[in-house]
Order: structure tokens, then C-alpha cells, then sequence
């Protein structure tokens, strides 16, 4: 059997002679302290907020956005997180939960933003995450819509895409659509 | 240079072309960890596990099984499907829909005597370190990085300097169409696979917005009935992808949607493979692959002969037969950052009856952290996070605890984070004592 | 009452056949084409020494789906191969070697058929099963051979026009070579994606030049979507005619002319949207250098005609009369027949889509004027339309393998040529370290030829057998060494490095067979110590 071990003590240098020692427990992942590493960095600021249903689950949460200007002033809009065992190979899965009318987020929730998808690399953190979904409520996109109808809309008149876009939040229906009302009393 | 002593096996004559291989020193033979007198019993005692007993998997039992291995246990949760009988050379048709590693397992039983193999029909994450730590070796034939980072950081973390056989070599294979890989990875001494992770591509993604609004080829069309039309729709409780029904459903929506936007290109067959990640697999690449890990694995077992993974040597063959044959092996250098390999676990002595504020307050001190917002959490409990604030209301209680009342106890690993240090994160293996 | 029954659901789609849903994993790679191919394809194993290496290439032909194998083998089934071949068990033990392997090959596919020879009736011989049987579409050899069956094959070889394959597996070590009845050309190398972008900016024609100028006639009032959208093709070709109206309609040629075209471009996205800026005009700033190029002959179709000028008594099969034809057109338009791909690139489903049709359009149009000249020659009346589409569509990666001529089976003049290499090699050695090169594995080669038909042999007797051919070899330590090695080995298999090279052997079988993808040209060598291997002409 190969020598492993007197090769190790070779190439063993003294900075780490403090190092790993075995045992049977439970160990941290790479992926949960990746998270907890992300969360500790996570700046909300004002408009942001998060909530744990299961304190001690880090890799599912929601976060909760408040934009403070633009078009999507006054409403209260939450976003399920949830990170698989492979993260951050891949990208944290990340939903809407409420109905609403917004060019890049469809009727199931489902949110067009390239670090979701094809532009993640594991670099990339959680932040950079939130960071783009405040993003989308200040800068909606109509260019590379994911509900084409609303993006139309932005596309052709702005104000009425805006008055739909109150109407909406304010659990109206708009073209036809019923949404939820996202608008905090 | 050759020395001329053969140590036969137990049945000479069987094993006389092995013999005269391991048990003899040649020109590149490392003279001071070589003993020929005991290669042929150490190997008979050693256990081996394989890891999938896919495409690379049954070359890999078959292959150990020819080269004096006798106690080898498998692991494959899957059953066999009709389309692995191009490439899994020990299943039949009437195999279909059995454990792939029971299946596996008889067959070379039956065909090389005296060859023991125990198979485990279920993943690898149903067995935990007391089970790993039985075997000396590991050779893996996965499909799934998710299972190979999780056995790399498994073996990563049962690692014990003091303890020689606590080292297990895992040698890794990979195969796609023509091409493949061969890698040897001696936890701790080489790289690991989380330091070779940026040898994986990810798989290219389609922006969500070409999918809902402006598609271009068939793959989009697909990849629309996939992840927008059929959450849409929910035509079944839950996609099974090995379901010809539903992928029938997603195949004729991703026509009806291709043919609206007069994009050619959608078959079945396409659906199938962007639905399924289908990676093309043929014998001859796994025959390759497979052979080239099992050859490391005879190295590596009786020291005949130089293996991938010394330190300071190459421990990564990749191997392209697109255009011609060529393989480029090379020494991938481990990370010093590395989230699994350079990241152990220190040891770390508190007493029992310390509140967690107390253990928080003490890294600040502690000369290689002087951690001055520590957060920390053990695998399955958060102990105390500095942030976000509803986690941080949450977890405070538990700072007027102690340690005890939190239930932790010698060996638990905590890991502790800071945003003072952007790049590192640390892990402690606690240790309880008054 | 008449019941008009209408229905919503589309005509019923048949899923994949059985066979189809068995091969899945490989029609990904050589589609119906490539299994048609095989299913045709007859092949010999000529087995002997210890015998494993050649039933591991089978095994891995086999299981695709090769229509039949022939194995020739008067081995009787010993204890040593119980130890090394997975194709045999204790009930073998006394066997007809090529009877046991072929039964237990054939429980791998019920579609495959196999014969084992010799055999008690009325096959004796290596001789009598040529003479007798259907004839094969390749052989496969194994060493130690017999000389006479080495010269058997040959001969069979060079009458038949079929590629033999000589296999030597001993211990860490082994190569194989193999031998093609003439030049080899292949038009379907599957090239790497990313390489066959080719849209001929520099040289549009009409209908591409006002698809173009059509979309961008306005491009500075178009809204954000819109712009957004351009295709980068498109995109460049507005700037390029930008650019030519400022520099007397010449096209940027020089590299610090394309950066600073490559430059305008980037410049020329917009910033004031959402995105704060525009993922096509990236995409086209990140093609300049790659698609501004003007058309030229690659090297392997300049082999083609170089090839065809230097032989041009070789046998006129279809696809030398089709490269006739596309030099033909290369000569009068100076550019090959336009292949006709898109890449995916940001766009509009509709724009994308005629932009797409544009191209292909053109390729057809070329192919067709191809299908022109190959038709008005002689002997070109019967070839496939589909043959001349794929030539056109792949004619910048056309391979041709063995372009030196004639056949690589025969041995007049081997032995100067072997002697040119080694000294190449081992010059080439001198500098390895300093230019970080890896060692020539020549070395092992000559290990392994010097028992070519000797079941085994010593260090001493396999250098002199060296020497022979590379006088001083026995000077040379890594030749010292590798004989060494072999010796070591005394002709056994290792069975790891005889599946390795079982399964090279298969994956270069199922290249030639198929026709697609390249195969090696024409020696392979793998070193199972350093786990690396290397390709040389030989």
C-alpha cells in the first residue's frame, strides 16, 4: 500500500501542524458554511429584510423587499431562497411568491435575471443575488421581458404601464389577470 | 534493474501474468516502499470500494476482479435501464429495472473465482464515516458532481495525521462521447475535487427571457415546455423524467411551440437529451477510463510502479479521442483556499459550561482568528449569526446558554464566518473538557 | 346521425424504437448513419499470446453493435487466461480459446453475430477462413504473431483494400498501429462547435447585404428593444460598411485595424437602457477578430487537393470526385461553398430565423452549383446529393489521414522510416525538459516490436533485437529501461492496460468504420507508468 502518510509528514509543513483531527460526528458542508459565510455578509439596508421559517435550515429562507422609489414604491414583495447541497456550483433557486405584474417576473413567480440562470459563477454570492432583485424593481427590463405582455406594455407607455402597475399591486386584475396585493397599509 | 523473484498469489499458474508485474521490481520501480514478497497477500486483504456501477463502474469491478483484488464492496442506487446496454457489459436485457449494483456484483462474482463483491443498492450518503473509513481504496465512476464533491469532502474530513489509514486514495473517472478523465486524489496531499471543481463546465443556460419570449432553436423551445409550460400546466403531479408519457407531453408542446416560431430541429430524441442532461456514452471511452483508474489502483495497491498522485507528481490524465487519440497529464495544483482541503477542521478545547457568549467572545482572542463579529453554526443547529437580523433575534437566546444545554459535545464541528475575512472561513472539531 | 369528432391533440407521436432506445447514448454521437455503418461492419480478430487485449477491442464493437466478428484463435483456454481475460471461466479450462471467447462475446448483444474459427469442420486454417469467408471490413491482430499470419493478413489486406490493426499489450506497456489500404479522407470530423462559425462578412453577398442594411437602414431611431436585438452579424456588417465609406472601401485587414474597429463597435452600444448597456453589440465586439477574417483553404482540404493532383490514378469513389468539384468552385469564387450554420447569438425569434434562412439558402445554392460539376463528371451521375451537402457544409474540416500514399501495410522501406523517427525522437528528447515537453514514448515502441513474435524474451535479447534497427540503442538509457519493462512483463497482459488499449483500439475501429470523427495516424503508444500516451507516424 502506498506510503501516504510518511509522504505527508514530508510535505507537511509546521503551519499546519494544528490541523484536521478525525472523528465521527456530523460535519459542516462546503455548501452551509459557503451560506453562512454569504449571509453574514448580506447587506439589507432598509428596504430588505429576511425570514427564517427553520432558524437552524440556513439553506431555505425568504427575503422580503420594500423599494423605497420607482414604480414599485409602496408594495411588499418576497422571494423564496432555497440552495441546494451542490451550491455555489450552482445558483441558489430563487421564486416570487406573490402575483404580480412586472415585465421580468411571470405569473408563476418565476424571475428572469441572468445570475439566477446562465450568467451564476460560484465567485458570485448571495448579496449579488439581492442586489439584482432590487434591481429589477427600480430598472425594469422591456427588452428581455419574461412576461411579454407587461413589457409590451412598458414599451409602449410608460405612465399607463405604471397606473397598471399600481392597479396590480393594489390586487386589481389587469388585462384580464387578477393579481396579489402587494401594497403595505 | 529487474529483479527476478516472483511472490505468486495463491493460485500461481491464474495469476502468473500479474504476478510477474507486481511482484517483481522494474526499471521505475521506487526501491524503498517496494516489497514484492507482500503485494500478492496485501492486495487479498484489501477492501475496495467502487463508487457506481454504471458505464465506468462494471470496467471498474471487472478490471479489479483481473487485477488481484478480492474483497471489493459497490454502491449504485439506480436500476438498469434498457439504454444502458450499449456500454454496461454486465447487465441483459432480462436485468431491466434491477439494482444495477446487485446485478453487477453476482456477474463477476460468477465469472473471476474467488472474488468477493458486496453490493449496496442506495447512495452514498445513506453510509456515513464508520462505513468509509473500512476501506483502504475507492474508485468512482459517477455521473453527478454533487456525489463526488460530497464523497471528496467526506474522505477530506475523516483525515487524521496521526492515523496512516485514515488516507483514502480516491481515484475518479469520467467519460463524455469520445473523451474522459482519470484522477487520482490522496485526501489532504493532492488537490481535491473541490479544488479541480473548475474542471467541470457548468451547464450552459438559456436566459430565461430567450425561453419565454424569443426562441431561437429547438433547445429553447424545450427548455420552455420544461421549466415554463409544464409549471404552467402541472399535466402530472411531479415530472418524472424517465417517463416516455411526460416527456411525450414536454416533446409535442415543445413542437407546437417550435412550429409557432418556425424553428426547426425538435425530435424526440433532442427533448430527451436536453430534458435528461444526456451526456453520449459509449464502451470503448469507459473501457479507457476505467482502465486507467484500475491501473492507478494496482500502482497505488502494490507499489510496482509510480501512480498518479505522489506529491509534486502528475495526478490528472485527461484523455480526447474527438480527433485523433491525445491525453495530457499534468500535476493539478491543490488551492490553498479550498473550501474542503484547505479548510480542516482544527481541534478546539472548550468547557461545557461555557455560554456560547462566552465561546463567541473567546475566537477574538484566539491569535489565528481575532474574530471580532464571529457567527456560528454547527451542521444541523445555527448557533449564533451576527446577521441578517431575524436571524440574528432569533439565534440570541442561545448566547445565554451553555454549550451543554445547545447539545454539543466532543467531535461536533462548528463553523465560524466573519465579514472582517472575506475569504476564509473557519471549522473547529470542539473538544469538551472541564 | 353523422358524429364529426374533432380533436386538440396533434397526430400520434411514435416515442423511439426499442433498438433506438438500446443505442440512445451512441446515436447521440454517430446518429443512424454511423450505426447503419457498423451494423455492416464485419470484423476479424486474428488472437494469440496471451490474448486479452484483442477480445477487449471486440467487446467494446460489440456491445454498439457491429454486424458480425470473426475470431481466429488455435489457443486452447489455459489457467493464466483465467486471470487475465473476463471473456472465459473454469468451464473453458481445455477449450478451443476462439470457441469460449466468442460464446461468452456474443451473450453481450443478441444482434451481433460471431463465428470462431478454427473450427472442426472445415476451417483449419488462418488461410482457408480468408479464402472462405464473407469477406471483413478490418482485421485486428494481436501480437506475438506467427510471421505467416502476419503475411497472410497483409496480403489480405492490400487485396481486399481493408485497414489492419496490429495490437501489442505487454505488462504497463502497449501500441497499436494501424494500417490503411490507402489515403483515408473523412468528411464528417465533427469539429468543436465553436470553430465553424464562418458567416463571410468580409465577402456578403446581396441578399445578406440588404437583409442587413434593411434592419439597420434607421439604427439610430430604433427603440431599445430593437436595437438591443440586432443580430451581431448583422451589427458588424452595418459598421463594416461604415468603416469602408471612411477608408476607401477597404475592410479592416491588420490586427490594429480590426482593434479599432472592434473598438467603434463597442462604442456604439447604448447605455442609457435598463442593463446599462447591450449584450449583442458585446457579442459582436467579441467576434471581430474571429469572423473578420477572409476566406482561405485549411490545411486538411489543401491535403485533399494536393493529394488528388499528386494520385490522380487513385480509385474516383464518390468523394474524390465531389472534391474535384469544390475545387473547382474554390478556384472560381475563391472561397468554399458557404456551410450555412448560425450560431445562436441575441436576436429576435423572426430575425434569427430569417437571418438563418439567409444562410442556408446560400449553402444551398452552392451545393447545388457543386452538385453541377459533380454530376457533368465522369462516374458522378450516381452520387448522393446528400453526399455533396455534407461535403460542402464540412469542406473547412475535411481530413485526410495517410496522405503520404499507397498503403501503410507494407514493409518496403519501414525500416529507414523507423530509423528517421527514432532519431528525431530522441533528438527531440535532448530538449524536452527545457521546453517542457514530455518524453517521446518511441522508447516503449521498440521494446514492444522487438517481440513481435516471440511469446517472451530478456532485456538483452530485446535490445539486440533493437539494435538492429537503431544501432546504439543499447547506449540510450530510456530504451535500456524500457526494455527492461517489457522483459518484466515475459508477454503477459496486464488485463487494465490491455482494456485501455482494447478500448483506443474500438474507439479508432469505430472512427474508420463510421467515417466520422478522426482517427490516429497511424501508431498510438500508451505508457501505463507515466498513464500518458503519444501518436506517431510510423
Amino acid at each position: 500500500m502506498l506510503k501516504i502518510w510518511s509522504m505527508k509528514k514530508e510535505q507537511q509543513k509546521a503551519e499546519n501542524a494544528e490541523g484536521a483531527a478525525g472523528g465521527k460526528k456530523k460535519k459542516v458542508t462546503a455548501a452551509q458554511l459557503r451560506v453562512q459565510k454569504d449571509l453574514s455578509e448580506l447587506s439589507l439596508g432598509t428596504t430588505m429584510t429576511t425570514e427564517f421559517p427553520d432558524p437552524d435550515d440556513i439553506l431555505s429562507f425568504i427575503l422580503y423587499i420594500e423599494p423605497d422609489e420607482g414604480m414599485y414604491y409602496g408594495g411588499r414583495f418576497s422571494f423564496t431562497f432555497n440552495i441546494t447541497p451542490n451550491f455555489p456550483h450552482e445558483p441558489p433557486k430563487v421564486q416570487c411568491r406573490e402575483k404580480i405584474y412586472h415585465p421580468n417576473i411571470d405569473l408563476e413567480g418565476k424571475v428572469c435575471l441572468n445570475i439566477l440562470r446562465e450568467d451564476w459563477k460560484p465567485v458570485l454570492n448571495l448579496n449579488a443575488v439581492i442586489v439584482g432583485l432590487q434591481f429589477l424593481f427600480l430598472e425594469p427590463n422591456a427588452s428581455d421581458p419574461l412576461n411579454k405582455e407587461a413589457a409590451e406594455d412598458l414599451r409602449q407607455n410608460r405612465e399607463a404601464f405604471k397606473r397598471n402597475v399600481r392597479a396590480a399591486m393594489n390586487g386589481y386584475t389587469v388585462k384580464g389577470e387578477a393579481f396579489d396585493k402587494v401594497m403595505i397599509q | 534493474m529487474a529483479s527476478a523473484d516472483v511472490y505468486p498469489a495463491s493460485e500461481p499458474a491464474r495469476w502468473k501474468y500479474l504476478d510477474n508485474v507486481r511482484t517483481r521490481s522494474g526499471p521505475h520501480t521506487n526501491p524503498d516502499i517496494f516489497d514484492g514478497k507482500l503485494v500478492a497477500e496485501a492486495m487479498e486483504n484489501m477492501k475496495v470500494l467502487v463508487i457506481g456501477a454504471g458505464g465506468l463502474g462494471c470496467e471498474i469491478l471487472k478490471n479489479l476482479a483481473l487485477s488481484g483484488f478480492k474483497n471489493i464492496h459497490v454502491i449504485d442506487m439506480d436500476t438498469i435501464d434498457i439504454s444502458n446496454l450499449n456500454r454496461q457489459f454486465l447487465f441483459r436485457q432480462a436485468d431491466v429495472g434491477s439494482f444495477k449494483a446487485e446485478v453487477a456484483a453476482r456477474f463477476v462474482e460468477r465469472r473471476v473465482k474467488g472474488v468477493k463483491i458486496t453490493p449496496h443498492n442506495c447512495k452514498i450518503q445513506d453510509f456515513d464515516e464508520d462505513f468509509y473509513m473500512q476501506f483502504q481504496l475507492l474508485v468512482c465512476g459517477l455521473d453527478s458532481i454533487e456525489a463526488r464533491r460530497w464523497i471528496n469532502a467526506t474522505l477530506v474530513n475523516m483525515v487524521d495525521e496521526d492515523a496512516e489509514d485514515s488516507y483514502k486514495p480516491l481515484i475518479d473517472g469520467g467519460t463524455e462521447g469520445f473523451k474522459g478523465q482519470a484522477r487520482v486524489i490522496i485526501p489532504t496531499v493532492t488537490s481535491c475535487i473541490e479544488c479541480q471543481l473548475d474542471m467541470h463546465a457548468p451547464r450552459a443556460a438559456v436566459p430565461l427571457c430567450t425561453l419565454a419570449s424569443i426562441p431561437r432553436q429547438p433547445e429553447h423551445c424545450i427548455e420552455w415546455a420544461h421549466v415554463i409550460a409544464w409549471d404552467k400546466e402541472k399535466p402530472f403531479p411531479s415530472l418524472d423524467k424517465d417517463d416516455p408519457e411526460h416527456i411525450t407531453w414536454l416533446y409535442q408542446k415543445a413542437l407546437i411551440r417550435a412550429h409557432e416560431f418556425k424553428i426547426p430541429g425538435v425530435t424526440y430524441a433532442l427533448t430527451q437529451g436536453v430534458v435528461k442532461n444526456i451526456i453520449p456514452a459509449i464502451a470503448a471511452t469507459n473501457s479507457v477510463i476505467a482502465a486507467a483508474c484500475c491501473n492507478e489502483a494496482l500502482k497505488i495497491a502494490a507499489n510496482c510502479a509510480p501512480c498518479l498522485g505522489f506529491p509534486d507528481e502528475n495526478n490528472y490524465m485527461m484523455y480526447s479521442g474527438n480527433d485523433s487519440i491525445y491525453t495530457y497529464t499534468f500535476r493539478h495544483e491543490k488551492k490553498d483556499d479550498c473550501p474542503v482541503c484547505g479548510n480542516l477542521a482544527r481541534e478546539l478545547i472548550v468547557d461545557p459550561d461555557w455560554t456560547l457568549r462566552e465561546l463567541v467572545e473567546s475566537f477574538a482572542v484566539r491569535p489565528e482568528s481575532q474574530l471580532k463579529k464571529p457567527s456560528i453554526r454547527s451542521d444541523h443547529k445555527t448557533l449564533y449569526m451576527q446577521s441578517p437580523a431575524s436571524l440574528e433575534a432569533k439565534s440570541r437566546p442561545n448566547l445565554d446558554k451553555t454549550l451543554a444545554e445547545l447539545g454539543l459535545s466532543s467531535g461536533d464541528e462548528i463553523g465560524v464566518t466573519d465579514p472582517a475575512f472575506a475569504t476564509v472561513s473557519f471549522k473547529y472539531k470542539l473538544k469538551l473538557q472541564k | 346521425m353523422t358524429e364529426i369528432v374533432t380533436s386538440q391533440t396533434p397526430p400520434i407521436l411514435n416515442g423511439p424504437s426499442e433498438k433506438e432506445r438500446k443505442y440512445d447514448r451512441q446515436l447521440r454521437l454517430w446518429a443512424a448513419s454511423g450505426q447503419a455503418a457498423l451494423e455492416s461492419a464485419n470484423i476479424l480478430l486474428v488472437n494469440s499470446g496471451a490474448g486479452t487485449v484483442g477480445v477487449e477491442a471486440l467487446k467494446n464493437l460489440v456491445l454498439p453493435g457491429i454486424g458480425r466478428f470473426a475470431i481466429y484463435d488455435d489457443a486452447l483456454v489455459n489457467e493464466a487466461d483465467l486471470g487475465v481475460n473476463f471473456f472465459l471461466d473454469e468451464s473453458c479450462l481445455g477449450k478451443s480459446r476462439s470457441q469460449s471467447l466468442t460464446a461468452l462475446l456474443l451473450e453481450l448483444n443478441p444482434e451481433v453475430q460471431g463465428a470462431w474459427f478454427p473450427n472442426r469442420e472445415n476451417v483449419t486454417s488462418l488461410e482457408s477462413l480468408l479464402v472462405s469467408s464473407p469477406v471483413f471490413t478490418a482485421a485486428i491482430y494481436t501480437y506475438p504473431v506467427q510471421p505467416e499470419h502476419l503475411s497472410l493478413l497483409k496480403t489480405y489486406g492490400l487485396q481486399h483494400k481493408i485497414p489492419l490493426f496490429g495490437v501489442h499489450s505487454a505488462g504497463f506497456y502497449s501500441y497499436f498501429k494501424i494500417g490503411l489500404p490507402g489515403a483515408f479522407p473523412i468528411v464528417d470530423t465533427h469539429p468543436d462547435e465553436t470553430a465553424t462559425t464562418d458567416f463571410r462578412l468580409l465577402t456578403p453577398w446581396p441578399e445578406l447585404l440588404t437583409f442587413a442594411r434593411d434592419l439597420t437602414r434607421d439604427i439610430d431611431n430604433l427603440d431599445h428593444m430593437e436595437h438591443g436585438h440586432l443580430p451581431y452579424a448583422v451589427i458588424l456588417l452595418y459598421y463594416l460598411d461604415q468603416w469602408k465609406l471612411a477608408h476607401s472601401g477597404v475592410s479592416p485587414k491588420t490586427y490594429k485595424e480590426k482593434t479599432e474597429f472592434r473598438k467603434i463597435v463597442q462604442s456604439a452600444a447604448r447605455t442609457d437602457n435598463a442593463e446599462g448597456g447591450e449584450e449583442n453589440f458585446e457579442e459582436a465586439a467579441a467576434a471581430v477578430l474571429k469572423t473578420l477574417v477572409s476566406p482561405s483553404l485549411p490545411s486538411g482540404l489543401k491535403e485533399v487537393f494536393e493529394y488528388k493532383s499528386k494520385f490522380p490514378a487513385e480509385e474516383r469513389s464518390g468523394f474524390w470526385i465531389i472534391a474535384d468539384a469544390v475545387e473547382k468552385f474554390y478556384a472560381e469564387h475563391q472561397c468554399l461553398p458557404v456551410p450555412g450554420n448560425v450560431p445562436d447569438m441575441k436576436a429576435q425569434s423572426k430575425v434569427y430565423v430569417q437571418l438563418q434562412n439567409i444562410y442556408k439558402a446560400k449553402a444551398r445554392q452552392d451545393a447545388a452549383e457543386v452538385l453541377n460539376t459533380v454530376r457533368a463528371t465522369e462516374g458522378g451521375q450516381n452520387i448522393d446529393p446528400a453526399e455533396v451537402e455534407l461535403f460542402c457544409k464540412n469542406a473547412a474540416f475535411v481530413k485526410l489521414i495517410n496522405a503520404t500514399g499507397g498503403d501503410s501495410n507494407s514493409t518496403a522501406s519501414a525500416g529507414d522510416h523507423l530509423k528517421t523517427v527514432v532519431d528525431q525522437e530522441l533528438e527531440n528528447d535532448k530538449n524536452a525538459e527545457a521546453m517542457m515537453m514530455p518524453l517521446s514514448l518511441l522508447p516503449i515502441y521498440l521494446a514492444l516490436q522487438a517481440t513481435s513474435h516471440v511469446s517472451s524474451a530478456n532485456a538483452d535479447e530485446i535490445l539486440a533485437e533493437i539494435c538492429k534497427v537503431v544501432p546504439g540503442a543499447n547506449q540510450n538509457e530510456r530504451i535500456v529501461k524500457a526494455a527492461h519493462e517489457v522483459a518484466r512483463a515475459e508477454g503477459g497482459e496486464l488485463h487494465n492496460i490491455a482494456a485501455l488499449t482494447g478500448g483506443m483500439v474500438a474507439q479508432e475501429m469505430i472512427k474508420i468504420v463510421t467515417k466520422q470523427y478522426v482517427p490516429i495516424d497511424n501508431t498510438c503508444v500508451f505508457d501505463g507508468i507515466n498513464s500518458r500516451c503519444q501518436v506517431l507516424r510510423l
